[in-house]
């Protein structure tokens, strides 16, 4: 009777995740360079049971591990021993400004689904190398002679409330945290800020936060500032209440701190930057997941003022999102199509053009872009820095690796964020969960 | 035990019992208030679209899975624990189909997780319909157990 019995369950248990596991990628077929450019090829919607997940575990980075540039480059590590460093800015003097921060942690358990992708998402943001020890907080890095070697290091702003975007102008120091931009009175070449802060800006963070990284750029004539906010859910099951201002470029008076909402319709939104020598304002976009491993893809755009860009109620112009309601037909119908996918899931967070003399001509007017990876989907996607290249000041081609060798298998030992030129013209990359950034220049 | 079998009724005993009451009924209770709940909250959000009843129907589906299995563990002790159990007519079709519901029950946890509508419209509330349906006949067929078969009531 017994034996009927564990029978019984087993059958039942068996039969349960045959059925659920039948639901599969897909994946492996699909030609993820059909979804690279300005028409990618979007699949049908799909929604399984439990939807595809494979995160890397991360092993961190061995001394003299690093990764791979294309051949006569020459990648250092410019630092290590860096605490979750996500973005980086370079100040006139050529000092390297690093942001490290980890999100505020904010979003509630309001499923008890939430209670499992937090254990996810700590799997995919921790781990790796050095200690854990204080983030949130801005680390200048000084290469006075732009060898790739420090002659200085030092902590400049300290107990910050999830840093992301840095920009300087004027002897300011601007700093996105997480709920507000703040103003520092800052001259290049000090080490340390002890002024307190002006609150410029207010900008949405808690409660939830769910993307919290608040990136900022400077307009050509620097007078306005452009701050990303991204949304508040994947696709508004907190309810549409809580994406108020949300999904988001806002333009910020840089005098005054008066805001305005610039454009809609992104749903996380980062590194914006203005094409150099035009006015027009760039971002990527990391798209909404639970659609399948080949929808949505992520995108690089050009941002138009008063511009949607569908989220939520759609995506590439006016492919609905079957889980919005209720929908907005007035809003699908003016919908911007994205100017160029850099394929599903890749979770675009880096973006810098490259106008520097140091790397090959051919990367002169392109774009870098640091690709953290894939979760929601089998098959790793991103994890590596790609480039870009542009004509006439839009995307002219297809993606370019530029920087790879973070993945390990099925682990990696990095996950690449935010990019930046230094003063020789090398690129940099803040690597999050490897905990380093490193520098890309020419060989020799 | 000793007690108890000096009194050996010739009603089916229930094996799985605190002083004398049978376990399961009362773990019942839960998973047919949590899966008519959920249902009723299904039926909110498809005329609301209020993602509130959402959340509440996966709790309530959530927490009816969890203590559905608590009262199987104690209903299969009782099925396998007397065969007057056994040979009552009703007790294989309502151990089948409470197994049913359940089933359907862990399917429509994993809908329910989606994100949005669709974690409720059409699926989830079909499969909320469905169980709730179920359980009336299973309900119905362990009311027989007790009421008619006396299984766990004293002589």
């Amino acid at each position: 009777m017994r034996t009927l019995q564990h029978g019984l369950a087993v059958a039942a248990a068996l039969a349960v995740t045959a059925a659920l596991a039948g639901c599969g990628d897909g994946g492996s077929s699909f030609d993820r360079k059909t979804q690279i450019g300005p028409n990618p090829k979007l699949p049908a919607p799909h929604q399984y049971l439990i939807p595809p997940v494979r995160i890397a575990k991360v092993i961190g980075w061995a001394p003299g591990e690093h990764p791979v540039a294309p051949p006569g480059m020459r990648v250092q590590a410019l630092a290590g021993d860096l605490q979750h460093p996500r973005n980086l800015t370079v100040l006139p003097n050529g000092d390297i400004l690093v942001v490290e921060s980890q999100g505020p942690n904010l979003d509630p358990v309001t499923r008890p689904k939430d209670l499992v992708m937090g254990w996810l998402q700590g799997r995919a943001t921790s781990g790796g190398g050095g200690k854990p020890g204080p983030s949130n907080r801005i680390t200048l890095l000084r290469d006075t002679n732009g060898d790739g070697v420090l002659e200085g290091r030092s902590v400049l702003l300290d107990h910050l409330n999830s840093p992301f975007g840095v920009v300087f102008a004027d002897n300011y120091l601007y700093v996105a945290a997480t709920d507000a931009i703040l103003r520092y009175p800052f001259t290049p070449g000090q080490t340390r800020i002890t002024a307190r802060p002006t609150r410029l800006t207010e900008l949405p963070g808690g409660p939830i936060d769910h993307h919290w990284t608040k990136s900022l750029t400077i307009s050509p004539d620097g007078k306005l500032l452009y701050a990303t906010v991204g949304s508040n859910s994947n696709i508004v099951e907190n309810g549409i209440q809580a994406e108020y201002n949300r999904a988001a470029v806002w333009e910020v008076d840089r005098a005054s701190g008066r805001s305005r909402i610039f454009a809609t319709g992104l749903r996380n939104p980062n590194a914006p930057n203005f094409y150099p020598g035009t006015n027009t304002l760039w971002v990527v976009v990391n798209e909404r997941d639970e659609l399948g491993p080949n929808l949505v893809p992520d995108y690089l755009t050009s941002v138009r003022d008063g511009g949607f860009y569908g989220w939520p109620y759609s995506y590439y112009g006016r492919h609905l999102d079957p889980r919005v309601r209720p929908q907005r037909p007035d809003l699908v119908a003016r919908a911007i199509s994205p100017d160029y996918a850099l394929s599903s899931h890749v979770a675009p967070l880096g973006l810098t053009f490259y106008t520097g003399d140091n790397l090959p001509a051919q990367y002169r007017g392109g774009a870098f872009i640091g690709e953290h990876g894939s979760w929601d989907r089998t098959q790793f996607n991103g994890y590596k820095v790609v480039f870009v290249p542009f004509a006439n000041g839009r995307p002219s081609g297809m993606v370019q690796d530029f920087l790879t060798g973070f993945l390990a298998g099925g682990s990696t030992h990095g996950r690449p964020v935010g990019v930046a030129v230094d003063r020789a013209g090398a690129l940099l990359v803040a690597d999050d969960v490897g905990n380093m950034v490193w520098r890309v220049s020419r060989a020799g | 035990m000793a007690k108890r079998d000096r009194i050996a009724s010739d009603r089916p005993r229930s094996t799985a019992a605190l002083f004398g009451h049978p376990i399961h009924p009362m773990l019942v209770p839960f998973p047919i208030v949590g899966f008519i709940g959920a249902l009723l909250t299904d039926i909110a959000y498809a005329r609301t679209a209020n993602i509130m009843w959402a959340n509440f129907s996966i709790w309530l589906i959530t927490g009816g899975l969890v203590m559905a299995a608590l009262a199987a563990i104690a209903g299969l002790t009782d099925y396998f624990g007397d065969t007057r159990i056994r040979n009552a007519p009703p007790a294989l079709p309502h151990m089948l189909i409470n197994i049913t519901v359940v089933v359907i029950e862990l399917f429509n946890a994993f809908v329910h997780s989606r994100d949005g509508w669709t974690s409720v419209v059409p699926t989830g509330l079909i499969l909320s319909i469905i169980a709730v349906a179920l359980l009336a006949v299973s309900g119905w067929l362990g009311g027989s157990l007790v009421f008619k078969y006396g299984v766990g009531t004293p002589r």
